[in-house]
């Protein structure tokens, strides 16, 4: 590891915070503009059903402004343009054309001056509707042969495609020969695995303000991860040149990759702004955003051979996914989880199927993994399941086979892939095991009590963005423009989106330490839009620090170069004579020559020299893709307490180990970690979407108690919550950084699950682990154990 | 429907305006400006909108504004008037409680309210008290932290 001093990196400094605390942040729902309109949306009230007339005429007549099918252009998009063109699935319009596909789906929209005055005139529109089919809500009913089609066909880039059998998509990779690699082994397991839908349940529900401007163009403000992909497909859906189109970049209440894509509400206030030609503000309520987005369910058939030493042979690995009624990133999302399952263990030899299939549910997208948790709950298991029949230490069988340095890590799916080059994984399984007392843990048949203890591990990582020294499926490069302005202070004018994590103050601590200018005098929070910055392609792929960082470490590099070449005119002397360094004591960087300091001058100084003779402004304006994709690494040590006369399980004491590279932000890093450890345990005991077989619609009704998240009283003790670090340095990273978001839930679930095995000696295939499944179980190894005695 | 005039003290300040007999205290106070009160649910589920309504907590979503009528309101906005509430959001700060920052006023509102009636409390009971409010990002640990990290100060002042 190499040891650096900073003096700003891994300090634990928070600018960003105080308009949160003061009440001062403003979100999409905060703005408004005078004159503005009040939009709400009109939700299918069937699953799948074909649309024969929408007349909203009565509406009108009260005043309001309406669009309907009929009325939102032709162009079929996908609201996620994170992939390549030509492996795009295309499939929806802004509203559906000829027939709702999901409960809940948007179909009409209606804006007038108060919202009041928008619902009742949401009440006079009359739908004639057509032909109605059950609805198809499970993968078995989906794929069966007499299913009806939801989709006839869709796009692929520009090619037409046939939907056969409801199937959106598939992928399939074989690396080696399985087949050889099973016959080589002397244990083959194979089970199967399944992870529910659950509700992103970010706080603020999906927003959006249009203002028409005078030269015919754009300003939205909205929920979004990636303002510039808002803007290209804006351009595309409404025939605007980007040049007239302005998205601005404004705080998120929290997303966890449901902003990813364009939010479907977005182009729907678009539309309805541009049919007024006034101002129009929509805000999604609660039930709304249920209905608008969920994270990926997926049944795993996972099969794996091992020898009696504990080497893997080979790994046969099937997936399908039930992806609800539009392909969001079905495809990318199913390379994405071939990737990660490839990269968790030496497997040797690997064969890969993946199906995503439509039905009429809320269409899925990524949620904090994008299928990396789902995937991982059944490899973690299965790890466990072996580990039990080889009779060894489920620890030394991850460390035997995991991949590490000098492996190849796939980023993002089969065509991202790159060297692991700083891994903590030994260091976290080892450390962290020591921290948990691992050593106590007693086999689940020794346990006879009510409240029946056990402790469970499992390992994941998440990679860090989805650069690869190849360019694949994925588009990925951010940029910046950073410049000194006339008294010193600094400006970085970037698209990225801090999503909640820290990232804007990350990349301001960064910037910092290239300039030596206090973190305080960076401006980066404020007054960003699509028109004042390059492209970024979205916080996603837990990329914010590694990427975006990378990409503002890069230009802050070339302005620190302007930066001393004008300061060596002053000095009169060679560039490479001059040291730049922070003076905290004046709050300024200073630049002075090598062995003379007390002849420095500040660069507020020197920036207004600038200014003053009219050189110009010390800025610089580029992108930069990351060639790299490392993985972030995490384990998760739990402890469980069952309930064996009620089922519950609680969490007395947990403990993660991280590994993140150097870290930029030690209390959000750890805040990052609590956090996804309890989505999580939401995950693992409590979530999931339960649909009414009968008419699709959601049976929480949109209420967030009936769906149940963690609150505090789920989480572990609050001091025995205990978080620590890996000692790694990541050669390509920003200052030796890497991420940690998307890491830092992959484990939980299977640590959880095999925990619980543990403590009551019986194996969960399926999430969420709820008190009745448990308590059916007791009964069902109670009744096998007395038929086994004969009683 | 008919209006009805109403008068109330928001952050120490007095506010005339008019409201009809269903209008929530959140959908009264956001129309009236005071877009610092957040809307997560609208249904009492979440905390997000809490305030602070003649000394006591409240979910903004679940009251009237009639009820709100010759009362006093804080929001968020009027915590620094307070050095507990100063405190309060100091420590937010300090100890990385927040992340997107959406529960966060309600998170502080729930935390002055409390610690004006029980200036000492430990971290279970601070954890019980809170309970009502969700938060998705920070998994609670660092708002219970932060908390505590003020009744502890409270302590050493007693």
């Amino acid at each position: 590891m190499e040891k650096e001093q900073y003096d700003f990196i891994g300090q634990p400094l928070e600018i960003k915070n105080i308009g949160k605390v003061t009440g001062k942040e403003l979100y999409s729902s905060d703005i408004n503009i005078p004159g503005q309109l009040y939009a709400v949306i009109l939700r299918s009230p069937h699953a799948h059903a074909e649309i024969k007339k929408v007349d909203y005429s009565e509406a009108v007549k009260v005043g309001a402004v309406c669009i309907g099918p009929q009325d939102v252009p032709e162009i079929i998009y996908n609201e996620r343009i994170v992939s390549i063109p030509e492996k795009t699935y295309r499939d929806r319009t802004v509203l559906p054309k000829e027939k709702v596909r999901h409960k809940g789906e948007a179909l009409v929209a209606c804006a007038a001056e108060t919202e009041e005055k928008a619902w009742a005139a949401l009440q006079k529109i009359k739908i004639e509707w057509g032909k109605q089919w059950k609805p198809l809500l499970t993968l078995e009913k989906a794929l069966s042969d007499d299913a009806p089609p939801i989709y006839d066909w869709v796009y692929l880039g520009e090619e037409k495609l046939k939907v056969k059998n409801n199937i959106a998509c598939e992928r399939n990779i074989e690396v080696g020969d399985v087949e050889e690699g099973f016959r080589e082994a002397d244990i083959v397991i194979e089970k199967t695995f399944h992870t529910q839908r659950v509700y992103h349940m970010q706080f603020e529900t999906k927003s959006a303000v249009c203002v028409p401007e005078a030269d015919g163009g754009i300003t939205v403000w909205t929920t979004s991860q990636g303002i510039h992909n808002v803007r290209i497909l804006l351009g595309n859906i409404f025939n605007l040149p980007l040049s007239k189109i302005n998205i601005k970049r404004i705080t998120l209440g929290g997303s966890f990759g449901s902003s990813i894509q364009m939010n479907s509400i977005t182009p729907i206030c678009v539309a309805l702004a541009l049919k007024a030609k006034k101002p129009v503000k929509l805000v999604s309520s609660r039930e709304d955003d249920f209905y608008d987005h969920a994270k990926y369910p997926l049944k795993t058939i996972l099969k794996v051979g091992v020898k009696k030493d504990g080497t893997f042979t080979a790994a046969h690995c099937r997936v399908w996914v039930e992806i609800g009624g539009h392909n969001i990133q079905a495809y990318p999302y199913l390379g994405c989880v071939a990737g990660w399952f490839a990269s968790l263990y030496k497997w040797k030899n690997i064969k890969y199927e993946g199906t995503a299939v439509y039905t009429n549910k809320v269409p899925t997208c990524a949620m904090q993994g994008y299928g990396n948790p789902q995937i991982n709950f059944a490899v973690e298991s299965m790890i466990d399941i072996l580990a039990e029949e080889l009779k060894m230490d489920p620890i030394n069988l991850r460390l035997k086979n995991y991949v590490g340095k000098g492996d190849e890590f796939w980023g993002q799916g089969p065509t991202v892939r790159s060297i692991i080059r700083s891994c903590g994984v030994e260091e976290m399984l080892l450390e962290g095991a020591k921290l948990a007392q691992w050593e106590k843990r007693v086999p689940h048949y020794q346990k006879k009590e009510v409240i029946r203890k056990g402790m469970g591990v499992a390992r994941g990582f998440h990679t860090s963005g989805t650069g690869g020294p190849n360019p694949g499926e994925v588009i990925d490069y951010s940029g910046a423009t950073i410049k000194i302005n006339e008294d010193g202070s600094v400006d970085v004018l970037t698209a990225l989106m801090d999503l909640g994590g820290g990232t804007w103050d990350a990349l301001a601590k960064i910037v910092a330490e290239v300039l030596k200018v206090p973190f305080e005098k960076i401006g980066i929070y404020n007054g960003i839009d699509t028109r004042s910055t390059v492209f970024d392609v979205n916080t996603h792929a837990t990329r914010g620090v590694y990427c975006g960082g990378g990409a503002v470490k890069f230009v802050a590099e070339k302005v620190k170069e302007i930066l001393l070449n004008y300061a060596a005119t002053l000095f009169k002397d060679l560039p490479e004579n001059l040291v730049l360094s922070c003076n905290k004591e004046l709050g300024q960087a200073i630049i002075y020559p090598r062995e003379i300091p007390e002849n420095y001058k500040t660069i507020g100084e020197i920036a207004e020299y600038a200014h003053t003779t009219s050189w110009g402004t010390l800025a610089y304006t580029s992108t930069l893709r990351q060639k790299n994709c490392p993985p972030c690494f995490i384990t998760h040590f739990v402890e469980v307490e069952v309930n064996t006369r009620t089922g519950e399980v609680k969490i007395p004491r947990v403990v993660i180990m991280g590994d993140s590279g150097t870290i930029i932000n030690p209390n959000l890093w750890e805040g990052q970690i609590i956090g996804a450890f309890s989505r999580g345990l939401g995950f693992g005991l409590l979530e999931e979407t339960d649909y009414h077989p009968e008419d699709g619609s959601l049976r929480c009704k949109g209420l967030v108690t009936d769906y149940k998240i963690p609150t505090t009283l789920e989480m572990p003790k609050i001091e025995d919550i205990i978080v620590r670090s890996a000692h790694t340095y990541e050669p390509t990273g920003p200052f030796g950084a890497k991420g940690i978001g998307e890491a830092a839930l992959s484990s939980v679930g299977p640590a959880i699950a095999n925990a619980i095995y543990n403590a009551i000696g019986i194996r969960f295939y399926e999430l969420p682990i709820t008190p009745e499944k448990i308590l059916k179980s007791l009964q069902e190894k109670e009744e096998n154990l007395r038929k086994r005695r004969g009683e | 429907m008919e209006e009805y005039k109403i008068e109330m003290k928001i952050n120490g300040e007095r506010l005339v305006a008019t409201t009809q007999a269903d209008e929530s205290l959140l959908k009264f106070l956001r129309r009236n400006g005071f877009f610092e009160v957040k809307c997560g649910c609208e249904k009492g589920e979440c905390g997000t909108c809490t305030v602070i309504l003649q000394g006591k907590a409240v979910k903004s979503c679940i009251t009237l504004a009639l009820q709100a009528n010759n009362k006093e309101v804080w929001t968020i906005r009027g915590m620094e008037k307070f050095e507990l509430g100063r405190k309060l959001q100091e420590s937010f700060v300090q100890y990385g409680a927040i992340q997107c920052g959406f529960c966060t006023p309600g998170m502080i509102l729930v935390a002055k309210a409390y610690l004006d009636k029980n200036p000492i409390p430990d971290r279970k009971e601070i954890k019980r008290e809170i309970a009502g409010n969700l938060c998705r990002c920070t998994g609670y640990k660092k708002i219970i932290d932060a908390i505590y990290a003020v009744a502890e100060e409270n302590k050493k002042m007693n």
